[in-house]
């Protein structure tokens, strides 16, 4: 336990020294002011653009803003913020492919499902903190503005979307020991995303999707039920766990 | 006691077959080259003793443990040093030989004991910077300090000194010298001289098998007579030579070179100059050198 302690230790040390920790962390805060600030200026936005709208032969009534508008913005954005946390992991074990330090570090004697261990902790942990900041500087804004209490299961809501993160980390991984390049990895995650997606146009089989996980925004408004996502997140624990178990065995049969 | 038996193994890249059949056994504490091309398979045999690569057929053993491929439970008696070796850039070399000793299980007090002792003996103890800007010699150090931390039984170096100058080539090499009573070594490199240096035992590679393999003094001996030179003051004393004793080749206008003649040969020759009260620079018998049974090995 020792040495996986050691390779944790490093990981973390390596996300605070390259500055990846600092960015992630100023993009999470950003993506959190974004939200309830696009909610805000949206009527100021609407008003601008009254004149152009009447021409089309539009008329704006008074836009009512709450913190229904600026949950749904998060709602929206998330998925970006989940994009750039993709690419930037995307290097988590390809980069030491490709530079070669995992030789040192596996002649060492480190047993190798160590190494994706610690990387998969290193990630959750990571994706944890970016996540719930994003969620947490969104909240309080919604607080200062506006009323929370409008909105049900919030924190239900946003831990299913947080699930949906895990379960792309564990695809990262995935795709970490079946490319070589962080390119490779990009690909993999994306066309994943890309297939479970078109397959939840299929209103049969949508809701036992992991993509469906996105749509908890239904749940603040009280259009479904938390019990509506029972099959969707067993599947997507599911996967994710098939896809670590399956990434531990691909690495022990990597040639270096 | 052999603390590496390499029998009968078999690897190829697709259709590319890089060893055949390779069988070798490396005793404790000696100092063991491993010689050959480049692309001969040195580092292919290298890693798969370390576990990194599958073995195709066959079998390694490292201190009469089995080596099984993707685990590395026999790793704990290797200490190795990759031809290129890499490390986070972000760390100094003291960060990074406190997590090298946490991954291989040492005391957090040993580490700190051993990790300054290897930085003094390869010259980085005062070395505070991240290893980002660290040149290739100071790479190379750093990384037998690694190789060495715990204490191996058998360290493998991938030709450590091919990119080094000759003042680094001299370091590595006497800190390989001086490690030789605790450790074994296997050393892979393409300079006989280095080889010719410190190496107790060789092995040539070629074509994926062990050509030669033993003492370097039995090797050199195995080859044929190497013959000897003549350097003339002047050109009509060489062609007289050359033309009244027959086996010459011209190295020059006034040196010519008798390839595998014995010392008798050498001793009638001088007998020939006195009696033709000839006057020669020098006359003198060529020395088997490790580059000639090289040579003759890979033109077979």
């Amino acid at each position: 336990m020792k040495s996986l302690y050691a390779f944790v230790k490093k990981e973390s040390l390596e996300l605070i020294r390259s500055g990846k920790l600092v960015l992630l962390v100023i993009i999470s805060c950003l993506f959190g002011i974004m939200n309830p600030f696009i909610a805000k200026i949206t009527p100021w936005l609407m008003e601008m653009m009254s004149d152009q709208l009447a021409e089309s032969g539009m008329s704006i009534t008074t836009i009512k803003v709450d913190a229904i508008t600026s949950w749904t913005q998060f709602y929206k954005n998330v998925p970006l913020l989940l994009i750039i946390f993709v690419i930037i992991m995307s290097g988590i074990l390809t980069n030491e492919y490709q530079k070669g330090t995992l030789i040192n570090i596996l002649t060492k004697g480190l047993e190798r499902w160590k190494v994706i261990i610690a990387k998969a902790m290193i990630m959750i942990g990571l994706w944890t903190i970016c996540y719930w900041l994003c969620f947490v500087v969104t909240y309080l804004y919604n607080l200062y503005f506006w009323d929370n209490q409008i909105v049900s299961h919030m924190v239900l809501g946003a831990s299913y979307v947080y699930l949906f993160g895990i379960w792309l980390i564990a695809l990262i991984l995935l795709g970490s020991t079946l490319f070589r390049t962080s390119y490779g990895v990009i690909g993999f995650v994306g066309g994943v995303f890309m297939i479970v997606y078109i397959l939840s146009m299929v209103p049969q089989i949508q809701e036992y999707l992991p993509s469906q996980l996105l749509n908890s925004m239904s749940l603040l408004l009280s259009t479904t039920y938390p019990s509506d996502y029972l099959a969707t997140i067993l599947i997507t624990l599911l996967t994710s766990i098939m896809s670590i178990g399956l990434s531990l065995v691909i690495f022990n049969k990597k040639a270096f | 006691m052999d603390m590496l038996r390499v029998s009968h193994v078999s690897k190829s890249f697709g259709s590319h077959v890089v060893l055949d059949d390779l069988n070798f056994a490396v005793k404790e504490h000696t100092i063991y080259g491993f010689i050959g091309q480049n692309g001969a398979g040195k580092t292919t045999t290298m890693k798969m003793i370390l576990g990194l690569l599958k073995i195709d057929q066959g079998e390694i053993e490292v201190n009469g443990q089995k080596v099984t491929y993707g685990q590395n439970k026999t790793n704990q008696f290797i200490g190795y040093l990759p031809d290129v070796p890499e490390f986070y850039g972000y760390m100094t070399p003291m960060e990074y030989l406190k997590l090298c000793g946490e991954i291989s299980g040492m005391s957090s007090l040993d580490i700190q004991k051993k990790a300054s002792e290897l930085l003094e003996l390869v010259g980085l103890k005062e070395t505070h910077t991240r290893i980002q800007g660290f040149s290739r010699g100071m790479k190379q150090r750093l990384g037998i300090a690694q190789a060495l931390l715990n204490s191996p039984r058998l360290l493998i170096c991938d030709e450590p000194t091919s990119a080094l100058d000759p003042v680094g080539r001299k370091e590595i090499l006497d800190i390989l010298l001086s490690i030789k009573n605790q450790t074994t070594v296997i050393f892979s490199t393409h300079i006989l001289s280095d080889v010719e240096r410190i190496c107790d035992e060789i092995a040539l590679l070629h074509h994926g098998k062990i050509a030669m393999e033993g003492k370097l003094e039995d090797l050199k001996k195995l080859q044929r007579s190497n013959g000897f030179e003549i350097e003339c003051y002047n050109l009509q004393d060489a062609d007289y030579l050359a033309n009244q004793i027959a086996g010459s080749q011209r190295l020059s206008s006034t040196k010519l070179y008798y390839p595998q003649k014995t010392k008798e040969e050498m001793t009638q020759t001088m007998l020939f100059i006195v009696n033709h009260q000839m006057t020669i620079q020098k006359i003198e018998m060529c020395e088997p050198t490790l580059e000639n049974v090289f040579m003759e090995v890979i033109e077979k």
